[in-house]
């Protein structure tokens, strides 16, 4: 006989999880935090397949027949584009600051990228000095607060993102929690050492579209037209965005659906804010296309991106190329099976951990404690 | 490029393609003073440029004039308009009349003097440098100031100061309002000293007392610190 419920609880409302959820926020005083992506359940890309070649094309021979792989980025511009970033691949390395991950996390991305013969990107915290030594092909990307920007650092760059909005926490700028705001990270960032960072999410010298565009020339001037210039938007009103992005005179835009990941955001934001990278190329790629600007603006995706076969799906459905940024710090060992110690004191376990915001990441990448970040050698 | 000479050089913008590539060469090759005739309020003057030399805009400029400056001299005859000097890390920037949105935006270093009004967003996220401007300033001056001095010699307008880092800012005349977490404190007669001598440096006359604006540093930590309470999700 049913209880209705009485016994079991089963509110559809009050979840055992909601109300876990209430009683932390009445103790903490303020909205939860934490680090990697959404958890809420999106379309998936597993939910597409492919239709391979058959009769009305003939497949290529696998590892035999040539397949071109290169991409160039802004090379459709040679009046304003000097040097084209060219990758091997289309994948590259998408922005995650020096704060969010430590020295020998950016070192090891950068060596790593470099040997597939692609690209890496800055983040928010401003160009590290060994990252940049790394890398082959670095990306700089200027956000709202302008950590660390400077024309020198401008002009060591191969590439300049200019950060509208991400992806995980879209209409907010970025966040760093005090235990990463060391010393190295407090310096290059003018910030007091410790503090929990909220950055801005506005620029400080443009607040609409025909600005930018100003500013779009700008960057090329102080940088002679020598590199592309991306725009970087958190996947939302994509049609419009994606037309105006174009307008500003941008070389690419980078997209980035709502499942990109974070080291540190709002849960509400990651769960309940911008669309998923999914439902937002086609749109994007018949945006551009709609103005003409098909070859001449480069379109890039990120967002939940795990592995060749969703990069394949990204490029059938309009992509030119794409960034990836979680699936390359697995690679790195984010999430694997070890120091299980310490996974446990952050009430977490190896591949469910998502405590990058906490700067105790067990494995030494989200991390600016020396002791754990030398748990990472960059070299292996 | 081999020296040319440093005789003064005149520019004019109607000519001007590539005008600060123009210029950058110009000082490699020895240039250490340049006048651009009809600026025009033209944007992107001035841009990316380095020292030694002293650049001379004979008129009004547009958006980002002196942005990202690496160490020249850049004087304006009149007005700027939005970002005036943003991102510049070393140099000096002068406008003999007002500057519009975001001035010294971002800025590093140096020092930027303004002889008339700006508008708002005035230093906006400064990261460090020195900022004065003589007349007033329009709302959210000094937002989310790092570091560095904004010295305002008339009045500031609404949300000063808001969201502040370690920037300072100082104000002669009155605030309409503060922005959050900004505070205004007395400075010591060491503080005012330090002030009152970069005005004088300036050729401002130095006899204000000033309001010290600081942050209240509430917004700077989340109220739980306890480690654990990182730990709840």
């Amino acid at each position: 006989m049913s209880d209705h419920g009485y016994t079991q609880g089963r509110s559809h409302i009050w979840t055992s999880d909601t109300i876990r959820d209430i009683h932390a926020k009445a103790e903490l005083g303020r909205y939860q935090i934490r680090g990697f992506s959404t958890f809420r359940r999106f379309p998936s890309w597993d939910d597409l397949v492919f239709l391979p070649a058959v009769m009305t094309r003939l497949p290529l021979e696998g590892y035999r027949e040539h397949c071109e792989t290169r991409t160039v980025i802004g090379g459709g511009k040679p009046d304003l584009v000097a040097r084209p970033l060219e990758l091997d691949i289309p994948v590259y390395l998408t922005s995650m600051s020096f704060g969010a991950l430590g020295t020998n996390a950016k070192m090891a991305l950068g060596r790593g990228f470099s040997r597939a013969g692609s690209a890496s990107s800055t983040g928010e915290g401003g160009m590290l000095d060994e990252e940049r030594a790394a890398a082959t092909k670095l990306i700089y990307q200027m956000t709202p607060s302008r950590y660390g920007l400077d024309l020198e650092h401008l002009r060591l760059a191969d590439g300049i993102e200019v950060a509208l909005g991400q992806g995980a926490k879209p209409g907010t700028g970025g966040l760093l929690l005090g235990m990463k705001v060391s010393e190295k990270v407090a310096a290059m960032r003018s910030l007091p050492m410790g503090v929990d960072q909220r950055s801005c999410v506005r620029h400080p010298d443009f607040l609409g579209a025909d600005d930018l565009q100003v500013k779009i020339e700008e960057l090329r001037e102080a940088t002679d037209y020598q590199v592309p210039i991306f725009l970087k938007l958190a996947a939302c009103r994509v049609e419009f965005d994606v037309k105006i992005a174009v307008k500003t005179g941008c070389d690419a835009i980078l997209l980035d659906g709502t499942e990109g990941a974070t080291a540190a955001a709002p849960e509400y934001q990651l769960d309940n804010c911008g669309i998923p990278l999914i439902a937002s190329i086609q749109t994007a790629r018949r945006a551009i296309d709609e103005l003409g600007a098909n070859g001449k603006v480069q379109l890039v995706v990120s967002g939940g991106i795990r592995n060749g076969v969703d990069i394949a799906k990204c490029l059938a459905l309009g992509a030119d190329a794409v960034a990836i940024g979680t699936s390359a710090l697995i690679a790195l060992g984010c999430n694997s099976i070890q120091y299980e110690d310490d996974y446990a004191k952050l009430g977490t376990a190896p591949g469910a951990c998502h405590h990058c915001h906490t700067g105790r990441c067990p494995v030494g990448i989200t991390t600016q404690d020396p002791e754990l970040e030398a748990r990472l050698g960059p070299d292996e | 490029m081999t020296a040319i000479s440093t005789e003064p050089v005149v520019l004019d913008a109607d000519d001007g393609h590539r005008l600060n590539r123009r210029m950058r060469d110009l000082v490699d090759a020895g240039a250490r003073e340049i006048t651009v005739l009809n600026p025009r309020s033209r944007h992107n003057l001035g841009v990316g440029q380095h020292g030694p030399c002293t650049i001379r805009f004979a008129g009004s400029v547009g958006y980002y004039c002196g942005g990202l400056n690496n160490g020249a001299e850049i004087v304006i005859e009149r007005s700027a308009g939005w970002g005036l000097g943003e991102a510049m890390s070393a140099g000096r920037i002068e406008v003999g009349g007002t500057c519009a949105l975001g001035t010294g935006a971002s800025m590093r270093g140096g020092t930027i003097v303004v002889r008339g009004n700006c508008g708002p967003r005035t230093a906006a996220n400064m990261k460090g440098g020195t900022l004065i401007v003589e007349g007033s300033v329009g709302y959210l001056a000094g937002f989310m100031t790092h570091r560095g001095d904004l010295i305002v010699c008339g009045d500031a307008g609404e949300a000063l100061g808001d969201s502040l880092w370690a920037g300072n800012i100082w104000v002669a005349g009155k605030i309409a309002g503060l922005g959050a977490d900004a505070k205004v404190t007395e400075p010591s007669d060491e503080e005012s000293a330090r002030i009152h001598g970069l005005l004088r440096g300036e050729g401002i006359d130095a006899t204000f007392d000033f309001k010290h604006v600081v942050a209240e540093q509430k917004l700077w930590y989340f109220n739980a610190r306890d480690p654990e309470a990182w730990l709840r999700i």
